[in-house]
């Protein structure tokens, strides 16, 4: 008898807990979107944040493009400082010439994905390339692979990917402290741990989504959510290392707060 | 006057407002928006460099005394997608740049508008953010 009612019950438990996983780890599928032989959506190509407009006739935004949305999701709120710690991101804010971008260095993750300057996504279905235009960084992703069993810090750390869905969904660690989260005097340890993810849109946009993690400096995960989208013609990502020419321009900068991001 | 519209139009409207865009450094860092600038003269030098290109002009005052003045713009791959292809510019054209001064009071400025000796005008710098 406990048997014959046990049962049911464990099953409709079960049932119940595989629909919360499904709903929270499988994202439905994308429909209209353009897809590879192995029927994963296709990423591939060039990429730029839709807050800015490098490929109009005067450099400036294009017809419409004033009103795009240029983000997307929950708003994500201030980023979740230690309060012991805002004192330093005054003071990392307090000067321009503090900013790892001023002196040139790459840009990290997931503050490459918002650059001014855009980025080519190169997929096959064991590896996806970001090449990013600028300071010629690169992320070369293993699809279903894990990380190194050691990962010896950089600027953009150790990425391994994995598809959810229609959702490809990029784990990254092995980061040196040197590079700003999104937003001034950002910095971060080199126990950041980001997770984004990249889902193509049917009206050809793509959706980013960077959780970024870190026990050191955050008291909880933050979220960073752009929407990209491809340049309105045939584009190739160019040369643009920052530091070729001795960085001349960090010297003009004047001392003090201004407005870099 | 249309210069100005668009102007004022992506100030209002700029999506840059809304999600930043990382750039390498802030235009206030360098340059003063409040001090609008616009000088005409001979061009010596084109530096195609990153992180920002120049142009390097000889500014001469009705007297005849001969300014040098520093023209910072973009890099080169945003100003080869805007239309400047290497032959747009060359040494010895005089050209007319409007833009705004150094906040340091050197002679250098944050080149904004390029006036090309055939009267074609091309953005060589962003605005004043």
């Amino acid at each position: 008898m406990i048997n014959r009612l046990l049962i049911p019950i464990l099953l409709f438990a079960f049932t119940c807990g595989a629909q919360t996983e499904s709903v929270s780890t499988r994202p439905p599928k994308v429909a209209g979107v353009p897809r590879g032989a192995d029927g994963k959506p296709d990423l591939s190509g060039i990429w730029q944040h839709i807050g800015v407009s490098l490929f109009g006739e005067t450099g400036e935004l294009r017809p419409g493009e004033g009103t795009a949305k240029t983000i997307w999701g929950p708003p994500v709120g201030a980023a979740p400082y230690k309060p012991e710690l805002q004192a330093k991101v005054s003071y990392l804010a307090s000067d321009d010439r503090l900013s790892p971008t001023v002196q040139c260095k790459m840009a990290g993750v997931p503050r490459a994905t918002g650059s001014v300057t855009p980025l080519e996504i190169i997929q096959t279905p064991k590896k996806v390339a970001i090449l990013y235009e600028s300071n010629h960084a690169f992320r070369i992703i293993p699809v279903g692979k894990p990380h190194p069993s050691e990962v010896y810090p950089s600027y953009m750390g150790d990425s391994v990917g994995r598809w959810e869905g229609d959702t490809f969904v990029v784990d990254a660690i092995g980061f040196n402290d040197k590079t700003w989260l999104p937003g001034p005097g950002h910095f971060h340890s080199e126990d950041l741990h980001v997770v984004e993810r990249y889902t193509l849109q049917p009206d050809n946009t793509l959706h980013y989504e960077a959780i970024m993690e870190d026990p050191q400096v955050l008291t909880k995960p933050w979220a960073y959510r752009i929407i990209l989208r491809h340049p309105p013609r045939d584009e190739r990502i160019m040369e643009a290392e920052c530091s070729n020419e001795d960085n001349q321009d960090l010297q003009h900068i004047q001392p003090g707060k201004y407005t870099q991001r | 006057m249309r210069l100005t519209t668009s102007f004022i139009t992506y100030l209002l409207f700029s999506p840059v407002w809304l999600a930043p865009a990382f750039a390498h450094h802030s235009f206030a860092s360098e340059y003063d928006g409040q001090k609008p600038l616009t000088v005409r003269g001979t061009v010596t030098e084109i530096e195609w460099s990153n992180p920002h290109a120049y142009i390097h002009l000889d500014v001469k005052d009705d007297g005849g005394n001969v300014t040098k003045m520093l023209v910072e713009g973009h890099p080169p791959n945003i100003l080869r997608r805007t239309g400047w292809l290497k032959d747009v510019l060359k040494v010895n054209d005089e050209i007319q740049v409007s833009g705004w001064a150094a906040r340091d009071g050197a002679n250098r400025m944050a080149g904004r508008q390029v006036t090309l000796p055939n009267g074609k005008m091309l953005y060589w710098g962003p605005p004043s953010q």
